[in-house]
């Protein structure tokens, strides 16, 4: 197989010639999108979506949906929060506490689903409005704004266009790329999404696997909530109330199969890459910001039907 | 490892899978379990292998009683199985799907090296030339099956079970297979064999029992002990009871014509013609094209050669609703719980959902009362057993839920009616019925393609009897209905197609 056709059949190919036609003409029409300054913009925007969207990306390999990916962030935001200004807790253990509540929400996501037999839609749109509901009631929509100096200058501190805050992210998707090629409960995720009667079959505890994805998808949720925070600078109710249709768009868009089983990381990361680049160059455009939303969903639909085309060609040799 | 089965019993809504089985396998034997379809066979396995917890009864390991709450136990207890559907994971690699349920693991993280080593190496017992770096999705259905016995073997259990594992695999492929068995054999292993080929049975096991309707017909003996004969009569019973389908004599119109059709499942050169009238069987093993070629002459697949005909006039067929719509040929599914009814709905609306459009009232409105004037003389005819036609069709049993599949299509008024193993999972009682049905409803001029893999059932049914073998017709036969010289006939042309791709001498050392 030639180099390029190697290429063209991996399934990130189109995003990433995407990526780069996009990459070369905004470099072209815009002085302004080289600068140092806002590469690390485009940077910091693309930390918290690149995790929410594992978050999604884990339930999807399993076959589920997460819907209450946002409430339960916003419930960890304000935890996290609420813990280091009201209560003085030290940074370090306000940020494990916040860890340990998003895989707690994912373990209850996880074991409602599985006991209870139903639908993980339906749990999590229940469980959404529960985490929603808690974080409304303590906050009553107050937002904490005297975060401890170090925790927010995290968010904004930068090594010339690198943002600090990209560091968690990229060893998140290290570390999951690695779990999910190479470890055997990573494996047992994606054989469950595969096919899960085989994977039942095959001795592979298949609740203790969704459970497993769930409370992953809890963890992820949770890390995307203290950097948007950090990001942010204060303790929002609402952060997490915008990250939904995001968090599928990137997986979808890096070629997620919804049935379960088949997810990438590099392509969701890639996808993501893309979304923040189209974002930045409708700023620079000075588009109205309203039109984003538009621009997703041409994204996805273009992207899924681009996909579809590659994979028919493929099977058609 | 030594199994025994005490006394089972096992019940699914509306039927009795099995009843009071009894049933055991010894080291250093291969114990074939024999059965027709619906005997219960694929149940006991499934209960074997603690897929299924049995209502009554015990399985005792080494005399000692377990319960298998799930799959893993039964793997854990030494037991793995090769199952009848396909069990892998389609994204998934040859080597890591023979290996995924005991991953070599180095410092933590999956050895992909010795996956594929060790693969390869149960992969070469029955078949070299599969790569193990191939993606399971990629591989043909006896490639898969070839992947499915190695995973099975790369547990090296003490019981292995192997339900029908050579439906879909070369004589080539199975004599391979049978080397190994008697291996594992002379080790010591426990191993439960399941065929419907008679000669398979006979050449590599030890001891046979039969079941027929869920009960044992012939307990562990000796297969020295029993002829051929002697299993065929234990799995139909004594009584031979046959469905009275009265004098046929099809049309000469041709209704549904095949012509020289090539489809994208990967259908050559398809001709045949199924007249007015007539029951036109098409037999084949388990992965030949037979349930493809239906969904070919339903519009979908596309058709890359040749042509269809209808009534003599070339037709192509846009979509399954234009197929029934526009050129009246209905497709009863294999399927029928997922792709035929819909299971939530009463027994009035799966009836008449075909022609909602045609009995809608003013407005497009459609009444109860409308659907009802149809159903009820429907349900009445084919014997519908139900206190009323508001009854939702999953709570039926599975031989008034195909009732009312052909039901639907009555009503529908279809020229052709394509039905796909109409009998599966059905009592022999029930079974009857459902022949004489079909019977008689060709006696008004409809014309019905019968696909089934259930040999008695299609030498009573079926007029003439084609014969289709990987995406090919290969034989054409007028039925007789005598059940041995056809039996033989139809398994010849089967087995000539298989020896002209293994080399005739392979075949001939099988067949001696």
């Amino acid at each position: 197989m030639t180099l390029s056709r190697r290429f063209f059949s991996q399934e990130w190919s189109a995003l990433a010639v995407a990526i780069l036609i996009g990459f070369a003409s905004l470099s072209l029409l815009s002085s302004a999108f080289l600068t140092e300054y806002n590469l690390y913009v485009m940077l910091r925007s693309f930390c918290v979506v690149l995790v929410v969207a594992f978050a999604q990306m884990l339930t999807l390999a399993v076959g589920q949906l997460n819907l209450a990916i946002g409430a339960l962030g916003g419930l960890v935001a304000i935890a996290v929060g609420g813990m280091m200004e009201k209560l003085g807790f030290p940074i370090g253990a306000a940020v494990v506490l916040g860890l340990l509540i998003g895989i707690g929400g994912g373990l209850l996501n996880g074991l409602l689903t599985v006991r209870t037999g139903i639908n993980g839609f339906i749990i999590t749109l229940a469980t959404a409005s529960v985490f929603a509901g808690i974080n409304l009631g303590v906050t009553e929509s107050i937002p904490f704004y005297n975060l401890p100096r170090s925790f927010v200058a995290f968010g904004v501190e930068r090594f010339f266009a690198v943002p600090y805050l990209l560091i968690p992210p990229v060893i998140a998707a290290l570390l999951l790329a690695l779990f999910l090629a190479r470890t055997a409960p990573g494996r047992y995720l994606l054989a469950v999404g595969g096919n899960p009667h085989a994977a039942e079959l095959s001795g592979i505890p298949r609740d203790r696997i969704i459970v497993l994805a769930h409370a992953l998808s809890g963890l992820l949720a949770a890390i995307g909530a203290i950097l948007a925070e950090a990001q942010l600078g204060s303790a929002q109710p609402t952060i997490g109330a915008d990250w939904l249709v995001m968090s599928f768009a990137a997986p979808i868009i890096g070629g997620a199969a919804l049935t379960g089983g088949h997810i990438s990381v590099a392509a969701t990361a890639l996808a993501v890459v893309l979304i923040v680049l189209i974002q930045n160059g409708m700023v620079l455009a000075k588009v109205d910001p309203y039109w984003v939303q538009f621009l997703l969903g041409a994204l996805i639909l273009a992207a899924v039907g681009l996909n579809r085309l590659r994979a028919a060609r493929i099977e058609a040799g | 490892m030594r199994l025994a089965i005490d006394d089972i019993g096992k019940n699914f809504p509306g039927v009795v899978a099995l009843d009071g089985v009894s049933f055991d396998v010894r080291p250093g034997e291969i114990h074939a379990l024999m059965g027709e379809n619906g005997a219960g066979k694929s149940t006991l396995i499934k209960i074997i292998t603690g897929l299924y917890r049995p209502d009554r009864g015990r399985l005792l390991i080494d005399n000692q009683a377990v319960v298998f709450a799930s799959p893993r136990d039964a793997i854990a207890a030494g037991i793995s199985a090769v199952h009848q559907e396909r069990n892998l994971i389609p994204r998934f690699s040859v080597g890591e799907n023979i290996m995924i349920e005991s991953l070599p693991i180095r410092r933590g993280l999956v050895d992909y090296d010795r996956v594929h080593a060790e693969a390869r190496r149960f992969l070469d017992l029955i078949d070299p030339s599969i790569d193990t770096k191939a993606e399971v999705r990629r591989l043909s259905v006896a490639q898969m099956q070839i992947v499915e016995i190695a995973k099975a073997l790369s547990l090296e259990a003490n019981l292995l079970l192997l339900d029908e594992p050579t439906a879909s695999i070369t004589d080539h492929e199975a004599q391979a297979l049978f080397a190994v068995l008697r291996r594992l054999k002379n080790e010591g292993k426990a191993i439960v064999f399941v065929s419907h080929k008679l000669e398979e049975v006979i050449s590599v096991s030890d001891r046979v029992t039969v079941l027929r309707d869920g009960m044992v017909a012939a307990a562990g003996e000796p297969i020295a002990a029993m002829s051929r004969g002697r299993i065929v009569s234990a799995m139909i019973g004594r009584e031979e009871r046959v469905a009275d389908i009265g004098a046929r004599k099809p049309l000469a119109a041709p209704a549904l014509e095949a012509r020289g059709l090539a489809t994208s499942f990967g259908h050559k050169d398809i001709t045949f013609t199924l007249r007015r009238g007539e029951i036109l069987g098409l037999y084949g093993l388990v992965g030949s094209g037979r349930t493809e070629l239906a969904r070919a002459l339903i519009g979908d697949a596309r058709v890359l050669a040749g042509e269809i005909r209808l009534n003599g006039a070339p037709i192509s067929i846009a979509n399954i609703s234009s197929a029934v719509r526009r050129h009246r040929i209905g497709y009863i599914s294999e399927d029928r719980k997922s792709q035929g009814l819909i299971l939530a709905h009463p027994i009035r609306a799966n009836v008449a959902i075909t022609i909602w459009r045609r009995i809608a009232a003013r407005c497009g409105l459609l009444t109860r009362r409308r659907e009802a004037r149809v159903a009820a003389p429907l349900a009445q005819k084919l014997d519908i057993r139900t206190p009323s036609l508001e009854q939702q069709v999953g709570k039926l049993s599975g031989g008034n839920q195909q009732k009312v599949s052909i039901a639907k299509w009555l009503a529908a008024g279809v020229d052709i009616l394509i039905i796909d193993e109409p009998t599966v999972g059905i009592d022999v009682k029930t079974k009857i019925a459902i022949h004489e049905l079909i019977a008689e409803i060709t006696r008004s001029g409809v014309a019905v393609l019968l696909i089934s893999s259930d040999m008695p059932e299609m030498i009573t049914l079926a007029d003439r009897i084609l014969v289709m073998r990987d995406f090919a017709l290969v034989g054409e036969i007028e039925n007789e209905r005598r059940y041995e010289s056809m039996s033989r006939r139809i398994m010849s042309f089967i087995h000539e197609g298989v020896d002209s791709s293994s080399g005739g001498a392979q075949a001939e050392a099988s067949h001696g």
